[in-house]
């Protein structure tokens, strides 16, 4: 093998030499000498070379692991893998975020059911029922105007459905635009890895601080959680709790998801849903308002009646649904 | 030609991990439940080791999970380390079991050699042209479309810092073995560049 008499009379490098040579550690004097006058050799060095730095590359490219907990802490709850997913996800469903890709153990707050719940009245009939917490209302429709505080839903059968927000009503979209990408936010970049920078598919801004363990990305999608920084119409710059800064790029194709909007950034005409109290005038005193993502006709399943049980079902619901 | 250095045979291809006696002293005191020590112990090796399972593995959740099992692993079985071989190599061959376990039945399609002897050889070619033509970023995506046996023998090789004798102590096959699984390894990688290569 890898005898080539126009080059050399002296065997060519084997793949012990080529490896050695690859790692940068010292070939022998033959070998070096070989090397120099064989330029089959050399090209093989190269290929070696490419392939070994594109492993390298991977490697460099991977997100920071978050380190494993504390195995004093976890020794007691070691659980075969698919429960203890499903523990994490039910656990921490407003940390757990999907980026960029297929489903993957998000246990789901959506359910296709129909309106569970006969309502008598005119706006009482554009509300279905919330699983889960039985003094939730939800109106589901597309976003017709913001008046201020209030927003009007229009409803599939046509009804408008009048939502009262307060400071502490939560809105979030699946959708927005590459400009509410703003220096300073806290944001998870997701995409392929091209040299070091992320081409981003998904950009989750607003989101508390996470275990990098809870973002679960498809196979070669990698992320990166920090603050942005540099935001301009072509990417911007995680920078990393520790300090690492991942290049990231945007195009026409990045989806932007905002956990935390201002009504005024809700898009009008844009599938709505809201989730509330009814008053007595037949509004919906809205706890939270979602723009979810396209296609999704679903409705809220809720933990319980608590805003965090809110949140949480309103956080999966945006990452869910894709 | 064999007229490297007398150690070229342990020879690290990547970065080395720490001195031996260090990292022996290390599970030394995680045997005896030094927390301190875990912790020192996950710097050194566990970018390392999630780097590994993950290109293996594919999926990063997976791969904390495994790294996390991995380590617990470490935790448990620090005392039973009887530093036969190094302990970078030790972690690995652990993680790789753990990798195993958790894709068995999954989807890792487990292949041996027999049907790796059956891939085309490392011959000149089209697809040894395809790599002189590629970039470094197309190497790295097509790297990971190899198969899982593929992608492991190369991250081994080249990103784990483990010396060849290592290797294929982790792998459980003779020195031999780990060659041409590199050797066959590179030229589909060849292939998926070539096959890029033609589509584009």
């Amino acid at each position: 093998m890898n005898t080539d008499p126009a080059d050399t009379q002296s065997p060519h490098l084997d793949l012990d030499d080529l490896l050695t040579e690859v790692s940068g550690h010292a070939i022998g004097d033959r070998a070096q000498e070989h090397l120099a006058i064989c330029k089959y050799c050399r090209a093989e060095a190269n290929r070696w070379n490419l392939v070994a730095g594109g492993v390298r590359g991977l490697a460099a490219a991977a997100p920071e692991s978050a380190q494993p907990a504390r195995p004093w802490d976890i020794a007691p709850h070691v659980l075969a893998g698919p429960r203890r997913r499903t523990l994490l996800a039910a656990s921490a469903a407003a940390a757990l975020l999907l980026i960029g890709g297929a489903s993957y153990g998000v246990s789901t707050a959506l359910t296709g059911h129909a309106p569970s719940t006969a309502r008598t009245g005119t706006k009482m009939a554009a509300l279905t029922a919330v699983s889960g917490c039985a003094s939730l209302e939800q109106a589901d429709g597309t976003l017709e105007q913001v008046n201020g505080t209030s927003l009007v839903i229009k409803t599939a059968s046509g009804q408008s459905v009048t939502v009262t927000t307060t400071a502490s009503t939560r809105a979030s979209m699946f959708s927005a635009p590459l400009s509410d990408i703003t220096d300073g936010a806290s944001a998870i970049a997701s995409g392929h890895s091209s040299n070091g920078t992320i081409e981003a598919t998904d950009v989750s801004v607003g989101l508390p601080q996470i275990r990098s363990g809870q973002v679960q990305t498809p196979p070669g999608i990698v992320s990166a959680q920090g603050t942005v920084s540099d935001a301009s119409a072509a990417g911007f710059t995680v920078v990393t709790s520790t300090g690492t800064q991942f290049p990231v790029t945007t195009s026409s194709d990045t989806r932007v998801h905002l956990f935390h909007a201002s009504l005024s950034q809700l898009q009008a005409d844009a599938s709505t849903i809201a989730v509330g109290h009814v008053e007595p005038d037949g509004t919906l005193a809205a706890i939270a308002v979602l723009q979810p993502p396209p296609g999704w006709h679903g409705q809220l399943e809720v933990g319980g009646c608590s805003p965090a049980s809110i949140d949480d079902a309103i956080t999966t619901a945006l990452v869910s649904g894709r | 030609m064999n007229d490297r250095q007398p150690d070229a045979g342990a020879t690290t291809l990547a970065t080395s991990p720490g001195p031996a006696s260090d990292d022996a002293q290390l599970l030394r005191r995680i045997g005896q439940g030094d927390e301190s020590a875990m912790a020192a112990f996950y710097r050194e090796h566990g970018r390392v080791v999630f780097a590994q399972v993950l290109l293996v593995a594919g999926e990063r959740v997976l791969a904390e999970e495994i790294v996390q099992d991995t380590m617990l692993a470490v935790w448990r079985g620090a005392s039973s380390f009887r530093g036969e071989s190094s302990v970078r190599s030790w972690v690995i061959a652990i993680a790789r079991r753990q990798t195993r376990d958790r894709l068995r039945g999954r989807r890792l399609r487990v292949v041996d050699d027999a049907f790796l002897a059956d891939q085309p050889g490392s011959g000149p070619g089209p697809e040894v042209m395809a790599l002189d033509r590629a970039e470094l970023a197309e190497v790295m995506g097509a790297i990971r479309e190899l198969a899982p046996p593929h992608r492991e023998v190369l991250g081994l090789v080249f990103s784990s810092g483990l010396s060849l004798p290592e290797v294929a102590a982790v792998l459980e096959i003779p020195v031999g073995t780990v060659k041409s699984r590199l050797t066959t390894a590179r030229t589909a990688l060849s292939r998926k560049l070539n096959e890029k290569g033609q589509n584009r």
